[in-house]
């Protein structure tokens, strides 16, 4: 049984808490992905999980034992390493055959195994080579690899495909679905990637500061953020946010007195507060939030633009084209289930997050 | 195009005439340090004559005697052996454990470990005349002096130290997950460190060893305070020869011991060079 139970798990490093608490309840079969931005803390509960790390407070269960004691070898857990470890001085095939070695499982079976592994893989050419002699996609393979023969019960990643360039790491990330989708074995997988995160997973951990924002099935994180970061965070180019004044429940007076018509009012009617947009739920119309362009970025399929909208840059995805010419004063729609509402609090910096999507 | 023409041969010739010099200056420095090696081998084949013509000779009819005459003798034989025996027992005893500190002191949070790391370094500080006479009493006091295992235990204290932090930073500069990999494949510590990291740093090891043994194989204060008869070594014969103010010093002899006892140095040095740049490039593919 793969489940994985996290229950209120504790980290410290000395008197520095770097985990305040976190509980994620993860189903046989299920893959999750833990992202944020560095020094969130998933890769140190990641390293919990493999057993690498000690657990501080709290318990970790994996299928019915609870593992804080256990040993990284009888967690029956693989990880694959963002360095992906490989042993230097062993070929494909031992570095593949290496923890059925370890468990005294037979010559025949370790052959079959790291074979038939190999095949899935399309590593079966490259057996007898050293990592040395292999490009780093290769060697992410035999990483996987190394993983699949074990049949484990939970797949550990971590950040295994920020090694890569960029479009090696778009086909490792469908080979690695691929071969969920196939083994349904139950997977963490621990990036910064939101993307990453959200066409891999069934569910998202959102982490920051140690603690979790928020869990839930990707397109609900993109669909309804439970927070202001998460909103940030997840959806690329990041969602626009306002802060300022509910002076009657749809009319949003900004800093400057720009006054926004809200489609619905605050479902929380709060007095002051922040207000996002996803560039993407902008329409242009014949009236509404008034803007100005400043730059238009056709990619064919869609046009971003960037305008000015009270004194403060805001982006706008367009589907398809658009005649609108910098400089040209334009007219913001969005539709009435496409705001969002947020608490009033400093928006997490964009140029950060764009980094890190 | 022109200036390109003209430019790139200018350029050239200025590059060759560094490299000219840069070969001169090699060359200079080398004859000033392998010229002493190259007249200790040179008059080591030298009759006792020749040995004493001024100007000095560079050419003459060589002669095997004094190696004939010195490598028959039973002291010298057996203090080679001693050498040999004492060189390798220092050298396999301090690669174990300096090692396995080593790769404690790189890898294993312990509070106070990198104060106890320096303490240790710190302990090679101390001349090791002012330990020779210590040392010299307990010895005494346990009935060891001038045994093999005594001049091992004795050279292990300063290779010790020298080895675990060689092998520290080596380990150091290994990845961590490397044995993370291997404790998760089902290795414990201890499993993923001899069968994992060992074979991994098996060509550091092998030059730290070698290093190690030079160190103890040229060793002279220790052998000469610990030692008599029984377990003495080379360097100590050596001594014995240049200093004979019986006889008078016997160059040809002193010449034909010290060149016996430089040969494996040099080999070993010249091993441990292919070995050291092999390790290093392997340690930068990690894998």
């Amino acid at each position: 049984m793969g489940t994985v139970q996290i229950r209120d798990v504790r980290k410290s490093f000395g008197t520095f808490e770097v985990l305040h608490g976190v509980s994620i309840d993860i189903e046989d079969g299920e893959f999750v992905a833990l992202v944020g931005p560095s020094g969130c803390g998933k890769s140190t509960l990641l390293r919990m999980i493999a057993g690498l790390e000690d657990i501080t407070a709290g318990e970790i269960v994996i299928g019915d034992r609870v593992v804080n004691d256990v040993a990284p070898k009888d967690r029956d857990i693989a990880m694959v390493f963002q360095n992906y470890a490989l042993y230097p001085h062993k070929n494909v095939r031992d570095n593949m055959g290496f923890a059925l070695r370890q468990r005294r499982v037979s010559k025949r079976e370790i052959t079959e195994r790291v074979e038939e592994a190999a095949r899935i893989l399309g590593l079966e050419p490259l057996l007898d080579r050293k990592p040395r002699q292999l490009s780093g996609g290769q060697r992410q393979r035999v990483a996987m690899g190394r993983a699949i023969v074990r049949n484990p019960n939970v797949f550990l990643f971590d950040e295994p495909l920020s090694n890569l360039d960029a479009k090696l790491r778009v086909q490792m990330r469908s080979e690695i679905k691929e071969l969920h989708q196939r083994l349904k074995t139950t997977t963490i997988y621990v990036t910064h990637d939101q993307i990453e995160a959200m066409t891999l997973a069934d569910r998202v951990v959102v982490m920051n500061g140690g603690v979790i924002e928020q869990v839930g099935a990707p397109l609900d994180l993109y669909d309804r953020p439970a927070s202001l970061f998460v909103a940030a965070f997840i959806g690329s180019p990041p969602m626009n946010f306002f802060e300022g004044d509910f002076v009657d429940p749809t009319t949003f007076a900004l800093a400057d007195g720009t006054r926004l018509k809200l489609p619905v009012p605050d479902p929380k009617g709060r007095r002051h507060g922040t207000i996002g947009v996803r560039p993407e739920h902008f329409t242009l119309e014949q009236s509404g939030w008034p803007a100005t362009v400043s730059v238009v970025e056709p990619t064919g399929s869609e046009t971003q633009i960037t305008a000015r909208l009270a004194g403060r840059s805001i982006r706008v995805l367009i589907r398809g084209r658009t005649a609108t010419r910098p400089g040209e004063a334009i007219h913001l729609g969005v539709e009435p289930e496409l705001i969002h509402f947020f608490d009033a609090a400093p928006v997490p910096a964009l140029a950060e997050m764009e980094d890190v999507a | 195009m022109t200036a390109l023409a003209v430019s790139r041969p200018r350029r050239s010739s200025r590059g060759a005439l560094a490299t000219r010099l840069r070969i001169v200056a090699g060359v200079a420095v080398s004859v000033i340090f392998l010229f002493p090696i190259y007249w200790m081998i040179l008059t080591s084949f030298k009759d006792q004559v020749d040995i004493f013509t001024t100007p000095p000779k560079f050419l003459f009819t060589p002669t095997l005697a004094a190696y004939a005459e010195y490598m028959q003798r039973a002291d010298i034989v057996k203090r080679l052996i001693n050498t040999v025996i004492v060189a390798t027992g220092a050298g396999l005893l301090s690669i174990v454990v300096g090692t396995m500190a080593g790769y404690a002191l790189a890898r294993i949070r312990l509070r106070g470990a990198a104060t106890f790391g320096l303490l240790i370094l710190l302990s090679r500080g101390v001349p090791p005349i002012a330990l020779a006479v210590p040392m010299f009493l307990v010895a005494r006091k346990l009935g060891v002096i001038d045994k093999h295992i005594t001049l091992i235990l004795a050279y292990s204290t300063f290779l010790i130290p020298y080895v675990m932090w060689l092998m520290r930073s080596f380990f150091m500069a290994l990845p961590r997950e490397l044995e993370e990999s291997a404790m998760i494949d089902g290795c414990s510590r201890y499993g993923a460190f001899f069968k994992i990291i060992v074979p991994i740093s098996l060509p550091g090891l092998l030059s730290t060893l070698i290093f190690s043994m030079i160190l103890a194989w040229e060793e002279l204060l220790f052998a000469l305070v610990l030692t008599s008869r029984h377990a003495s070594t080379i360097p100590v014969a050596i001594a014995g020869i240049a200093g004979d103010t019986v006889n008078g010093a016997n160059w040809a002899a002193l010449t034909a011991v010290g060149t016996i006892t430089v040969i494996p140095v040099v080999v070993f040095a010249l091993l441990v060079q292919k070995w050291l740049i092999k390790g290093l490039a392997e340690g930068a593919t990690k894998g």
